[in-house]
């Protein structure tokens, strides 16, 4: 009844004393009629007003029981009304923020029963709902966790097996590189045969350079490892050496450092996509240039190509896609025709803290800049790769230094090609070839004591034996020289002696010695002619003082 | 993908094909075979081609064009088109080697070698 009263919006306050004050004035007037008319009247007078008494207290009674419902009713529907509130609110909520929350928790990699788990948490839901309510919400949002795992599952499972393919044609390529780089090796005097070779070379670096990209896009490293740091001229070439348009780019100066071995591939990697932007999107005359310079944060290799000039708008585009890919990419996204060249080199620098920027170029076209850290640059000396095994920081008296520093990566290198390469380079050589391939072992085993110094070696003549166990005098090293004129004096016994040195590795330095002992004169225009016409006749000797036994 | 990056862990991530710039016939002005003779003019330059300084520093004194391969550890082929380069820059020289004609007396060498022996 307080209820009814008090109900909100109810027109006028409808107690059941109001609703017997109808009744209350029937029986009053029928009364008052009974009282009023005649004696004989009386009765049926009186009956009428009981009668209409009756009624109308039956009347009024219904009526406040009908508006006491009504009320009920009312403040039902209000409540319901507020529940549905507090329900759209908690539903838009779930929506606008729980879903998305979630979704992005579980792409940072949370696991989803931790986020399930902390959903369920008390207070992560408004006040007044229905437990059946709840369970709902907490039903959604797991079969939504549900379907986002499934889906991330899947896309994780499709892009291992996309880095497994890729895995698998990288070795493919990789030993497919290096069959051909033995066959260039066995078939280097044949220019055409060597020319086809370089070109399936060439193809195969393309194809390896494609594998890579997807083994990256996949979230993998590109390619294979390096364990020893790489001179920075060499991971450019190296770059250089996986796009198509490679005689197109000019490489400049370059500073004298050294990359570290893990950041080689990703480097050479990112460096051959940019090169390959730049030659594809400039006209096939023009030059693409490649420079290295310092700069304080580490080294920056600048790529410029005098192309067609990116407008900003192209620009800003470009940058936005490095930087969506620093964010990571999903393979899916990248359309029918990939453009895959930034996609990669965005992953690559976001991996390895490269810092790649792409800007209006003096010459018209794109100047692109990568920054390679301080931290994975290294002294140049430091580098044991160098190229094929040539010392480009050794000093200008190369004879004797290249004989103990640079022989020894050099004979590493060809020591598995040895077996059917030697004997290649052998058979087509003439006498003069014979010579570096029998000291080639000898050089290879040097390092174990270091170069060897000329005057580190003064001890005359110690008697040693070789393979084939024949005594053998080593040469005096004082004798390689060619500029020191004390070689020149005893001529005839220094000749034998440095024919019979088979373990000295610069055959070049003991002719010129043989020579200038011969001639008594150092001086390199008159040593070239008459070693010329001795040369036969010293690279018979070692053959027949280090070979004796060969025919 | 068995075994990654272990045989080609002393290798180079060059191409022959980067060092010739894809050439691979003879772009020489004078015939270059195995035995032919090369002498750097000078020393190397700034600048070079890492190849090029090496052969500069290599043929200050004589070598011949199978020892620079050998050295180098390149084909003969790479070492025909640098060497061309060189020549035509001027840088070195290059000298074919004597005709047989000119050998001294086979006697003599032989002599030598028994000299030599008795020793």
């Amino acid at each position: 009844m307080v209820r009814v009263g008090s109900s909100p919006g109810s027109p006028g306050a409808t107690s059941p004393v109001v609703w017997a004050l109808p009744a209350l004035a029937t029986a009053v007037a029928a009364a008052v009629a009974v009282a009023a008319v005649s004696a004989p009247a009386r009765t049926p007078v009186a009956w009428v007003g009981a009668v209409a008494f009756a009624a109308v207290a039956l009347a009024c009674a219904v009526a406040a029981r009908r508006s006491r419902a009504v009320a009920v009713l009312r403040a039902a529907v209000a409540a319901q009304e507020a529940a549905l509130a507090r329900q759209q609110t908690e539903t838009v909520r779930l929506a606008q923020e729980l879903l998305p929350d979630v979704v992005e928790r579980l792409r940072k990699g949370e696991f989803p029963e931790e986020v399930l788990a902390s959903l369920e948490e008390p207070g992560t839901h408004g006040p007044g709902l229905t437990p059946e309510f709840r369970a709902a919400h907490q039903a959604v949002l797991r079969s939504v966790l549900e379907a986002v795992v499934a889906e991330e599952d899947l896309r994780d499972s499709a892009q291992r097996a996309f880095v497994n393919i890729a895995r698998r044609v990288q070795a493919i390529v990789h030993q497919q590189a290096q069959e051909l780089r033995d066959m260039e090796d066995r078939h280097g005097r044949s220019p055409d045969v060597f020319g086809d070779l370089l070109r399936l070379d060439h193809g195969t670096a393309l194809i390896g350079r494609l594998a890579d990209s997807i083994a990256v896009l996949g979230g993998a490293r590109p390619g294979r490892q390096w364990s020893k740091a790489v001179p920075l001229y060499s991971v450019l070439r190296g770059a250089m050496s996986r796009i198509i348009d490679y005689q197109r780019v000019e490489l400049h100066s370059v500073s004298q450092v050294a990359v570290v071995g893990p950041a080689v591939e990703p480097l050479i990697h990112a460096l051959a996509e940019l090169l390959d932007n730049a030659t594809r999107y400039s006209p096939p005359q023009t030059k693409v240039h490649l420079t290295a310079v310092d700069v304080n944060s580490g080294i920056a290799v600048e790529i410029e190509d005098g192309g067609v000039s990116m407008s900003e708008e192209a620009r800003r585009r470009a940058e936005r896609m490095l930087r969506q890919a620093q964010e990571g990419i999903d393979l899916a996204d990248l359309g029918e025709t990939p453009r895959l060249g930034l996609a990669v080199v965005g992953r690559l620098s976001q991996a390895y803290d490269f810092q790649v920027s792409l800007r209006a170029s003096a010459y018209g076209g794109v100047r692109a800049v990568l920054v390679i850290p301080q931290a994975l640059i290294t002294a140049s000396s430091a580098a044991s790769g160098v190229a094929h095994g040539i010392g480009t920081a050794s000093g200008p008296r190369a004879a004797l230094p290249a004989a103990g520093a640079e022989a020894p990566p050099a004979a590493v290198e060809a020591a598995p090609a040895a077996v059917e390469a030697r004997p290649a380079a052998g058979e087509h050589a003439a006498a003069s070839d014979d010579a570096p391939a029998a000291v080639r072992p000898p050089a290879a085993a040097r390092p174990a004591t270091g170069p060897r110094h000329p005057e580190d070696d003064d001890v005359p003549l110690v008697t040693e034996r070789t393979a084939t166990g024949l005594p053998q005098r080593r040469r005096r090293t004082r004798a390689a020289a060619p500029d020191e004129t004390a070689a020149a004096a005893p001529a005839a016994p220094a000749a034998p002696a440095a024919a019979a040195a088979a373990p000295e590795p610069e055959p070049g330095m003991w002719l010129a010695a043989f020579q200038g002992g011969l001639t008594g004169d150092t001086s390199s225009k008159t040593v070239p002619s008459r070693r010329a016409a001795a040369s036969p006749n010293t690279d018979a000797s070692p053959n027949t003082a280090s070979k004796g036994e060969q025919p | 993908m068995s075994n990654p990056g272990r045989d080609w862990e002393d290798g180079t991530p060059e191409r022959l094909y980067v060092i010739t710039g894809g050439r691979s016939g003879p772009v020489s002005p004078v015939p270059l075979d195995l035995v032919t003779l090369i002498i750097a003019k000078t020393g190397p330059r700034p600048g070079m081609q890492p190849e090029h300084a090496a052969i500069m520093r290599m043929c200050r004194s004589p070598l011949s064009v199978a020892e620079i391969s050998a050295y180098l550890a390149l084909p003969v082929s790479v070492v025909t088109v640098l060497l061309g380069d060189l020549i035509t820059a001027g840088h070195v020289l290059s000298r074919p080697p004597v005709a047989p004609a000119k050998l001294p007396d086979l006697a003599l060498i032989e002599a030598v070698i028994d000299g030599l022996r008795k020793l």
